[in-house]
């Protein structure tokens, strides 16, 4: 008997006489009673839909498994996001599955609350609306997220039942002071698309386009359109902003200004392009007003209220005169102070610049406009005090948490006799103050429409069966606000909407559309629209003007839209939150940004807590030390700091809107998401902080690297050409082999057959945006393990995204996504005791959980350090875990994991190519991170193939191996960022 | 082999109790019969005690390894009978598994399905009936797990039947069971056929992820 058949007899025999040598396994295999025509058990189905993470509106596929959606991507027909989507995106499905969703409609009796029927529910809300509606006219009020055509029109026909007037659309980015901007140029408070993909040169005052602005997503491609390399050139991009955000980190040349003092900048580089013989189309009295408000300003003077160089400004200058098409675009979702005057000012100069408009997009104008102004939703609120408003209906709206306290919301929500009824999904801070809380259908359970832009009619399907009972929104307003509905169900006026024939909601063509995720129309809007400059804004300029006189130096506070919460709808995603910020890498917490020489003079180290305090209130917050900060600015993400909404929000980081006073701008109607700073002193207490990131520094080794512009296409010469055994001088080896050389290498080259699997990553299109880690986690069930853990150094990742600062600008930063590089000399290979990570035969560093026994070794020896290790079982709660990929095993305790190259992608595709005969097509199999990319910086591709994308791309003179002088021959080729010096 | 390991039990007491009889000499037992009855005698309740337990032993030796019914697959909610449906009524196994030609899995069939037959075909048999009552509940039929593969292994029906493996070399003679034998699939029944086949032999490209 051997030791394996000993412990079998002993260990298992006690079990079987337990179990009474039963087999016994509880495994059961359940059958559909109706087999659905679209399910092949085993195989995916997709759905077409429509994201609603954001106003933005971009199109998804969701992928189906046995009746559960595990994963999205973004809609390749889409015009908008055109098949990708951001990290928001990714994490929707959390909002689909979370744990804390509610199932029931609950009720208020006293502190507790009580479950109803959803028909109790509607019945109440009928009785409880009517009865406002017979007392008198506007006793019933709505407050709603931006919503698809359809749905506003049940909305406003509903409350026109009810006596009252429409619903008010209520978005924390409302772009006020572009829309005003817009209102004094072109005559309509609009937001036309941006034709930026067509711009050589972008001068940015703060917009965030990579993260929240407008359309991310859609942002993202056309920057990169302009600024990818491209015959030796790339479109120049300069951002001038108080302070840093992605976007900036990603332009070109960032330039710190003071706050407020963006307008002065752009009214200066106004009065630049009138003398250089701009604005010839504008009528004659307009420009010559500009001109004389502007005429005064001095080069010298701006730069100093700015904080700013004369020369850096004639630069700007300069740079805009030489530019054939720029395009200037104003500040950012969470504009702060003058932003109004700073979008005026913008806009002015943009139209100025660009007299046949061809950088707007008339026709395609963005969803989101119709968000009603900050000024119209303080006054909903104010009013409800005087006008005796009954019924106030909340539709996923969570204006508690989004307004400034200052604001008031609560005292308006507390008025006796008002039945509120909250429209959501989770107990967030506005639904527990609510009477009523009514879960509805998620996205992605629904049919409506959502008009991301005018062009684009996005449908929406249910994309699973009923896991939860909620009825949609429509459903529940076609109920409780309609004698006779003016159909049987929404869906049939959602099908009626998007075809333009009632009773269509079987026809052929709008099943063709729903297969397809909406109507798309085809051509592009020209700037149809004129210049019709409204005198009134040379006003606002000049009293802009007279008051920036004043030289204070005050400090400020700024709140910044955060690229993972947006507004801090997603706080309730341990994804999301999971996911640290690309800036400070920090997950879980809210760490306020301080500049670094400020941090020195106070002798704070990150980590230590630091009292803020402005007229409107107090916080305390752990510091971080970020370069991209004005000195006198210290800043925070919006999203975090709830007092409700689940668990992964409640009590976890801060709120910045909690210092921030509830002011709006006179004219725009807009919320400064800033503050005058009184106090800002450290508290002597510290706590760690939860990041990701050992150093922002590359401590002088081959990482992430960059090159400027000029040296490549100078020299252009590839590192293969390089013959030596030093950092500087080893060459490039990839791992065929073509990098094998008898003097380096100990070990023979592999040999593989068909395919040998590599990524080229182009960190010049990388923006560093987090959206192929988001999709990674969700293809590759990769645990999430929360803050506590991650302060012990779990964190469980398989791909992250390093910032590294520059070594001699460091408020320059370079993102470089790293995963297992799937090494040819592997050293996680020869270390492992028991051969778990296995060379596979097309060159993927294969991890063989059930072999692991957890020595770490093979983490340990990795010089990428990607390899991570299940210290625990990671949780998914009820129901998070139908979220899960069944292609991936999920890992348990004591077992190392890594990047796979998403395998499970590899295995899809091959089965499509063995039933078709043939081989694996170039460009057939993209894993999650490489499809989702919204830049396209990654490519996926076979090494043995010789035309294939990554083949040609390695040939770049960019290609380099990160620590490649280390010879593990690294299968993920990087391409280096290109700098240009503006 | 029940027999099989009453003989060898019985055989290896008789053998123990001659030897501690005899001392270790065992052709004593002729010679000096007296003598050796006595020392067996002397030591019955150790000879008793090791029997029994020689006895547990053998019983839990066959319990574990051998009990008919170990194999058997657990009751299934109707006692579904391959035999009857693929066996003597000749249907296609493609009919109930429709999936297997093109998936990872085979497919199981849904209730509806059975009903299609079962309409018309003994209705009122008390287990149809029971299979209409999952129908008219909208119930899934709570079928039980017969053949197992570790939940990291990845078996692609597919791929194996468009090899034209015929489903008998790894289901066995599903058509002569009435009740199927569970199976446990290990990683060394594949491996034989892989390589035998010179199929992928490759970890995660072939069948794990």
């Amino acid at each position: 008997m051997d030791r394996r058949t000993f412990l079998k007899v002993t260990g298992i025999g006690s079990v079987a006489f337990a179990a009474g040598c039963g087999s016994e396994t509880g495994e059961k295999l359940f059958t559909l009673v109706n087999a659905p025509d679209d399910m092949v058990t085993g195989e995916a189905t997709w759905y077409a839909s429509t994201c609603r993470e954001c106003p933005a509106g971009c199109g998804i596929i969701a992928k189906s498994r046995e009746g559960r959606l595990v994963k999205l991507e973004g809609n390749p027909l889409h015009p908008i996001n055109r098949g990708r989507l951001c990290m928001r995106g990714q994490a929707a499905l959390q909002s689909l599955y979370n744990p804390d969703r509610l199932k029931q409609p609950l009720l208020k009796k006293g502190d507790k609350w009580q479950p109803i029927s959803f028909e109790d529910a509607i019945a109440m809300i009928r009785y409880r609306a009517n009865a406002a509606a017979a007392a008198g006219p506007n006793r019933v009020r709505m407050l709603t997220e931006v919503v698809g055509s359809t749905l506003e029109g049940v909305f406003t026909d509903a409350l026109a039942g009810w006596n009252s007037s429409g619903p008010v659309m209520y978005e924390p980015f409302a772009y006020e002071s572009l829309k005003y901007a817009h209102r004094q140029l072109f005559g309509l408070p609009i937001l036309p698309a941006y034709n930026m993909e067509q711009a050589d040169f972008i001068l940015g005052f703060g917009a965030d386009f990579l993260e929240t602005w407008l359309s991310p997503v859609e942002y993202a491609w056309k920057f990169k359109a302009m600024h990818a390399i491209q015959d030796g050139t790339k479109g120049r991009f300069i951002q001038v902003s108080p302070v840093q955000s992605l976007t900036g980190a990603n332009a070109d040349r960032w330039i710190a200004c003071r706050p407020g003092t963006e307008a002065l900048v752009a009214l200066w580089l106004i009065k630049k392009a009138l003398a250089g013989g701009a604005g010839y189309h504008l009528p004659i009295d307009f420009r010559e007003a500009l001109d004389e408000i502007t005429s005064d300003l001095d080069a010298a003077e701006v730069a100093a209220k700015c904080d700013m160089e004369a020369g850096q400004l004639q630069n700007l200058a300069n740079r805009l005169k030489a530019a054939h098409r720029p395009l200037v675009l104003g500040t950012a979702s969470a504009a702060g102070p003058e932003a109004a005057v700073a979008d005026l000012a913008t806009a002015t100069l943009n139209v100025l610049l660009d007299p046949v408009l061809t950088s707007y997009d008339f026709d395609n104008r963005h969803r989101v406009e119709a968000a009603a102004s900050k000024d119209r939703v303080l006054e909903f609120f104010k009013a409800m005090d005087k006008e005796p408003v009954r019924v106030l209906l909340l539709h996923q709206s969570n204006p508690l948490f989004s307004l400034p306290p200052g604001a008031d919301i609560a005292g308006a929500l507390f008025k006796k006799n008002l039945f509120k009824v909250a429209f959501t999904n989770s107990l967030d801070e506005t639904a527990t103050a609510a009477d009523l809380v009514f879960p509805i259908q998620h996205a992605l359970e629904t049919w409506d429409t959502y008009e991301g832009k005018q062009f684009v009619t996005g449908t929406m399907q249910p994309a699973m069966g009923k896991a939860f009972q909620a009825p949609s929104m429509g459903d529940v307003m076609l109920k409780a606000a309609f004698e006779t509905p003016p159909a049987s169900d929404y869906k049939q006026l959602v099908a009626a909407k998007l075809t333009g024939r009632p009773d269509s909601a079987s026809s052929t063509e709008w099943l063709r559309l729903v297969q397809k995720g909406g109507r798309y129309f085809k051509g592009r809007g020209e700037g149809n629209r004129t210049v019709a400059p409204n005198p009134d804004m040379l006003a606002r300029l000049q009293q802009y003007l007279a008051r920036t006189g004043k030289n204070e130096r005050h400090k400020f506070f700024l709140a910044m839209p955060s690229v993972r919460f947006f507004d801090g709808r997603g706080a309730n995603k341990s994804l999301l939150c999971e996911i640290p910020d690309p800036i400070s890498q920090v997950a879980w917490q809210t760490p306020l940004m301080v500049h670094p020489a400020v941090m020195r003079s106070r002798q704070w180290k990150d980590g230590d807590h630091v009292t803020i305090a402005s007229a409107a209130g107090k916080l305390t917050a752990p510091v971080y030390g970020y370069e991209g900060l004005h000195p006198d600015v210290s800043a925070m993400t919006v999203g975090q700091g709830h007092t409700a909404y689940g668990r992964y929000a409640r009590d976890r980081g801060l709120n910045p809107l909690q210092v921030l006073d509830a002011v709006v701008d006179q004219d725009a109607g807009g919320l400064a998401y800033a503050t005058q700073l009184k106090q800002l002193s450290g508290t002597g207490k510290r706590q760690q902080l939860a990041c990701f990131a050992g150093s922002t520094s590359q401590y002088n080794r081959k990482i992430a690297v960059s090159i400027p512009l000029a040296e490549l296409t100078a020299a252009g010469k590839h590192e293969k050409d390089k013959h030596g055994l030093t950092m500087e001088d080893f060459p490039f080896t990839p791992p065929t082999p073509a990098g094998y050389d008898r003097r380096r290498d100990f070990y023979p080259p592999h040999e593989h057959d068909t395919y040998r699997w590599g990524m080229v990553v182009d960190l010049d299109r990388c923006i560093g945006c987090g959206a192929c880690v988001s999709s990674c986690y969700m293809e590759n069930n990769v645990g999430i393990v929360g803050e506590e853990r991650i302060l012990e150094g779990r964190e469980m990742a398989w791909l992250r995204i390093s910032r590294y600062q520059d070594r001699k600008h460091p408020e320059r930063s370079n993102f470089l996504p790293m995963m297992c590089q799937h090494c040819d000399n592997a050293p996680c290979e020869s270390v492992c005791p028991v051969y778990a990570p296995h060379h596979s035969a097309e060159g993927l560093n294969n991890q063989i959980y059930n072999r692991c026994i957890g020595t770490r070794f093979c983490a340990q020896n990795c010089p990428y350090k990607v390899r991570r290790f299940n210290w625990y079982d990671w949780e998914w709660p009820d129901p998070l875990q139908m979220q899960l990929n069944p292609n991936v095993t999920v890992r348990s305790k004591g077992v190392m994991e890594k990047c796979s190259f998403c395998v499970q992608r590899i295995k899809t595709a091959r089965q499509v190519a063995k039933d078709q005969d043939r081989e694996i097509r170039d460009g057939e199999v993209a894993p999650a991170c490489a499809q989702t990319c919204p830049t396209g910086a990654l490519t996926f591709g076979s090494f043995m193939e010789a035309n294939s994308r990554i083949n040609k791309l390695i040939k770049d003179p960019r290609a380099y191996q990160v620590l490649g002088y280390l010879n593990a021959k690294p299968a993920v080729i990087y391409l280096k960022k290109v700098l240009q010096e503006i | 082999m029940e027999i099989l390991l009453t003989t060898i039990g019985i055989l290896t007491i008789v053998t123990l109790t001659i030897i501690v009889g005899t001392g270790g000499k065992p052709m004593r037992a002729v010679s000096g019969f007296k003598e050796t009855f006595k020392a067996i005698n002397a030591n019955r309740g150790a000879l008793v005690i090791t029997a029994l337990t020689l006895v547990v032993l053998l019983v839990f030796l066959y319990a574990f390894y051998f009990f008919p019914h170990r194999n058997m697959a657990p009751e299934q909610p109707i006692p579904f009978s391959h035999q009857l449906h693929s066996g003597v009524k000749a249907i296609d196994c493609y009919y109930c598994h429709p999936y297997v030609e093109r998936s990872l899995h085979p497919g199981l069939p849904p209730v509806e399905k059975c009903l299609h037959c079962h309409n018309c075909i003994i209705a009122n048999h008390p287990q149809i009936l029971k299979e209409h009552e999952y129908y008219n509940t909208k119930t899934p039929t709570p079928w039980r797990k017969v053949f197992h593969v570790s939940e990291h292994v990845v078996f692609n029906h597919k791929r194996h039947i468009k090899k034209e493996i015929a489903c008998e070399s790894c289901h066995g003679q599903i058509r002569e069971a009435d009740r199927l034998r569970t199976h446990r699939f290990k990683m060394g029944f594949c491996i034989e056929c892989h390589r035998e086949k010179k199929a992928p032999l490759d970890c995660w490209i072939a069948c794990h992820s």
